[in-house]
């Protein structure tokens, strides 16, 4: 859920939503049936493997609607709930033993429809978690101290030894020393637990790439159209994704109501024309976008505001300062620099206040840790409290920095921003803002994907400032928001999320300290004085925690999902 | 138009009267070949129309922090939030912002005004360096013939081949990452769009020009010329050169339009002038998914460019019909 494209909570689909939650498997009011069409602006989903899914339209159109994983989201939960799991982890042996159980007689669809999942099936899709060819972004982070994941990964042994399945209901996983998000059974609440049946598998997980995908089987309520042959005949990867009923689901195991008859994809829509026929047309739910253009977003929000629906997304929005590129090594130049910004002018480029809150550090509302950082009114420090720009201040920074006149005077620095709208439009009021103080930019815009994986994300490129990124929570954890992006252990050649290149041992062992926690204050506390930390450092100005705007037709009955960002959770959504 | 230029100008040369009385003209006195021009062009109304539109436009581009400020608009680059609504959509004209303003609050009129600058800076400068290629390759391959020719010629139609606007985007796109290209000489910005127009825009007055050359070279004066023992450098820049001034200046000024449209039109694609600096296609394409809701920001930027446009495609037809009067009849 990492960089992403978009994130929200629902404040017009509240009321239904509760009404669902608690008619929960009964499905309340909501009508059964009918086909969904969602138009997504860029190509779906990124890929069909289960070990592979991580962004918010990986989940949002495969991940919570064709497979059961050991621990499911309800809508407005923020804690697991067991779906292949029946209850919560039990942890022994000082945090360092977890079991899980899970339940019995859960099929596959064809063309393993005679098989029941099995433990081993979860312990395999673990273990493949770890295979270069399934390219998973969060096992490493996650499941790393796992017993046995080095000789694993190094080839030494075939199977991760931490992971065991004494029988066919029962999961044990060992580790080195107590994780909390394993503990808590949350870090068991991701596509990496969704089961794999080794014997059927072990043959498409050869090669570059893994092919599973393209011949999985599903154990959700829905599967991708296919020849019951395992071939999916309803994807065409980038144009469309076609889900249908999955036989071998049955309504009376799991958790969530289930209500479509079948759910279409298309992709590659123009987001304004996109938003647009979503309001206008029926059986329509908003796609792949947080928030619709700012042109369709003040007319949705001022004609039709039933149709719209904004929830906080568990994200932020921020602008990255590499510490290894000069001036911006001095703290007090990159203080400078988060007096300097605009918040409230950036915000106004996506859409003000509706699109969501202006940020004050880095771990957005809902998540753990936010109140411990500071709440909404921030950590105090005096140059992330000003909702505009605060230039006397930016120019003291300055001074302290060396600069004698209170500007800045050296050479250009090589910026980095997207080149689409809204995201060109915050780039663009960053580097006016940045001139008032003569900081003088190389600026680039680029679209978002080559931002990312040829300029920010590789320390080589040696950019000074990335404009526009964003960063979500995993599973509501601090630690997804300040692990991945401030421990030095994390910096990589490629696909680097440590923007900042920030490595100070100091920082890095109570991050590392922090994953070891297990009671719920206690992590809580750990990661919101970590974010007053790397607040105080200024790696980067958080600008926004931003919304997700979902759009519905006038018949439609979006539910959205809390776990994931705030996008439709298609298995609690509705006709009316 | 080809036929008639040289036997009009070789009066210069020659230093006679016109062989021809001027249809209309009331005296037979003897005129320079610049007061006949002049005075078929004082007659075309909508020319002149457009050269003084031209010429109020150079003033405005060259004044433009002047007039800014005499209007008491903000500078191009200023920001200012309290002109966006709620949503941060931008509002119309008004007494503070005469043209509105744009989705960053910024002032659509001194953005227009300053884009002038970059067009007319394009115009100018990329017209400049593809006449000059082109003239030179042109007189070149016309004057040599040969194997020069041959190799000068096949040169051209292979760069005539190519898909212009894909081979403009792709060298501006391949130079507008990092630190541009060729090693850093080919700066992202503006210098791109420069070097992208006059590299696809030379050729086509290098073959103008190469045969006006091929049928000049045969003429009288220059054999005269010639067995009088000049150089070939003198009979080419003395005696052949100066016979082509008007069709350079007519398809000078008939570039220049199509330079202004191609600038904009990189721009429009996101591979122009950088921001912040103001360019009517960088307008237009931020213009486009909102124009619903802010028609001013599309509307005067483009009025802008059209008119421009309109008036230097204007002044080339009269210019051409000055200078050429006999292509015009035909």
């Amino acid at each position: 859920m990492s960089m992403r494209r978009v994130p929200l909570i629902v404040i017009a689909a509240l009321g239904v939503l509760a009404l669902v939650v608690a008619g929960c498997g009964g499905g309340g009011k909501a009508k059964k049936g009918g086909t969904v069409t969602i138009l997504d602006t860029e190509g779906g989903i990124d890929s069909l493997d289960p070990g592979y899914w991580y962004y918010q339209t990986d989940y949002q159109e495969m991940g919570q609607t064709t497979q059961r994983w050991l621990y499911g989201w309800k809508p407005d939960g923020t804690t697991p709930t067991p779906d292949l799991a029946t209850g919560l982890p039990t942890a022994s042996n000082g945090g360092k033993t977890v079991t899980v159980k899970i339940r019995s007689g859960i099929k596959y669809s064809a063309p393993l429809q005679s098989r029941t999942v099995k433990t081993a099936d979860i312990k395999y899709a673990l273990e493949r978690c770890f295979l270069p060819q399934v390219g998973n972004g969060y096992a490493a982070s996650y499941y790393g101290d796992i017993t046995g994941v080095s000789d694993f990964q190094s080839g030494k042994a075939k199977e991760i030894s931490g992971i065991q399945a004494p029988n066919d209901t029962t999961l044990v996983i060992q580790t080195a020393k107590p994780i909390g998000v394993i503990t808590s059974g949350r870090a068991l609440g991701m596509p990496c637990t969704i089961p794999i049946p080794k014997d059927y598998a072990q043959k498409y997980d050869k090669g570059k790439t893994s092919t599973y995908g393209e011949h999985q089987v599903f154990t959700g309520p829905y599967m991708v159209e296919n020849d019951g042959k395992g071939n999916m005949t309803g994807y065409q990867p980038g144009k469309k994704l076609t889900l249908v009923r999955n036989p071998s689901w049955d309504r009376a195991t799991d958790y969530r109501p289930a209500n479509f008859n079948r759910i279409e994809f298309k992709g590659g829509f123009d987001a304004t024309v996109a938003a647009r026929k979503t309001l206008t047309s029926s059986n329509m739910l908003s796609g792949d976008y947080a928030a619709p253009p700012v042109a369709v977003l003040k007319q949705a929000v001022t004609s039709r505001k039933s149709q719209v629906s904004i929830s906080p997304s568990g994200g932020n929005r921020y602008i990255a300062l590499n510490t290894k590129i000069k001036p911006l090594d001095n703290v007090n130049v990159r203080r400078a620099i988060s007096a300097l910004v605009d918040r409230t002018a950036l915000r106004q480029t996506r859409g003000g206040p509706t699109v969501g809150v202006l940020a004050t550090h880095f771990i957005p509302p809902d998540i753990e840790g936010f109140a411990d950082a500071g709440g909404a009114k921030g950590p105090g420090f005096d140059f992330v409290s000003s909702p505009t720009a605060n230039i006397p201040l930016a120019q003291q920074y300055l001074k302290k920095a060396g600069f004698a006149n209170g500007r800045y005077s050296g050479p250009p620095l090589l910026t980095f921003a997207d080149s689409a709208p809204p995201a060109k439009e915050t780039g663009e009021a960053f580097q006016s803002q940045m001139a008032k103080l003569g900081f003088k930019l190389q600026f680039r815009q680029v679209p978002h994907s080559t931002l990312l994986s040829k300029f920010c994300n590789v320390p080589k490129a040696a950019v000074a400032i990335c404009v526009t990124l964003g960063w979500g929570a995993d599973f509501f954890s601090g630690q997804s928001m300040i692990d991945p992006l401030f421990n030095g252990k994390n910096i990589v050649p490629t696909g680097n999320v440590n923007f900042a290149e920030v490595n100070d041992p100091k920082l890095n062992a109570k991050i590392d300290a922090g994953k070891t926690l297990t009671d719920p204050a206690a992590v809580a506390k750990a990661w919101g004085q970590l974010d007053r930390e790397v607040t105080d450092q200024s790696y980067f100005i958080a600008w926004l925690w931003d919304n997700n705007v979902g759009l519905e037709s006038t018949n439609a009955n979006g539910v959205k999902s809390k776990f994931n960002s705030g996008a439709w959770d298609l298995t609690y959504s509705s006709l009316k | 138009m080809t036929a008639g230029i040289p036997e009009l100008l070789h009066d210069t040369e020659s230093g006679g009267v016109p062989a021809t009385p001027l249809e209309g003209a009331p005296e037979f006195a003897a005129r320079s070949p610049l007061q006949l021009f002049w005075r078929r062009l004082r007659g075309d109304r909508v020319a002149l129309l457009a050269l003084a539109f031209i010429v109020l436009l150079v003033i405005a581009a060259i004044a433009a922090p002047l007039i800014v400020k005499l209007v008491g608009a903000r500078p191009p680059n200023d920001q200012a939030t309290k002109y966006l609504d709620s949503f941060g959509t931008p509002t119309g004209p008004n007494d503070h912002n005469i043209f509105g303003v744009d989705p960053l609050g910024r002032d659509v009129f001194s953005r227009v005004l300053y884009g002038a600058r970059v067009s007319l800076e394009v115009a100018i400068v990329a017209t400049a360096l593809s006449v000059a290629l082109g003239v030179t390759v042109g007189m070149i391959a016309g004057y040599y013939r040969g194997w020069v020719d041959t190799l000068l010629s096949r040169f051209i139609d292979v760069l005539l081949a190519f898909p212009i606007l894909l081979l403009a985007l792709g060298l501006a796109s391949a130079c507008s990452l990092g630190n541009g290209c060729l090693g850093g000489t080919i700066k992202p910005g503006l210098t791109v769009v420069i070097f992208v127009i006059a590299f696809v825009n030379w050729t086509y007055i290098a073959r103008i020009i190469r045969g006006q050359v091929l049928s000049l070279r045969e003429k009288e004066f220059v054999e005269a010329a010639r067995s009088l023992g000049a150089s070939n450098s003198r009979i080419i820049f003395r005696e052949i050169l100066p016979n082509l001034v008007a069709p350079i200046i007519v398809y000078t000024t008939l570039i220049i339009p199509t330079n202004v449209l191609f600038e904009a039109a990189l721009s429009f694609l996101g591979v122009g002038v950088q921001p912040p600096d103001a360019s009517w296609g960088a307008m237009l394409a931020d213009a486009t998914p909102i124009f619903d809701t802010a028609w001013w920001y599309m509307v005067f930027p483009g009025t802008a460019l059209l008119l421009t446009v309109l008036a230097f495609n204007l002044l080339g037809d009269g210019l051409q019909d000055a200078l050429n009067p006999r292509a015009g009849k035909s």
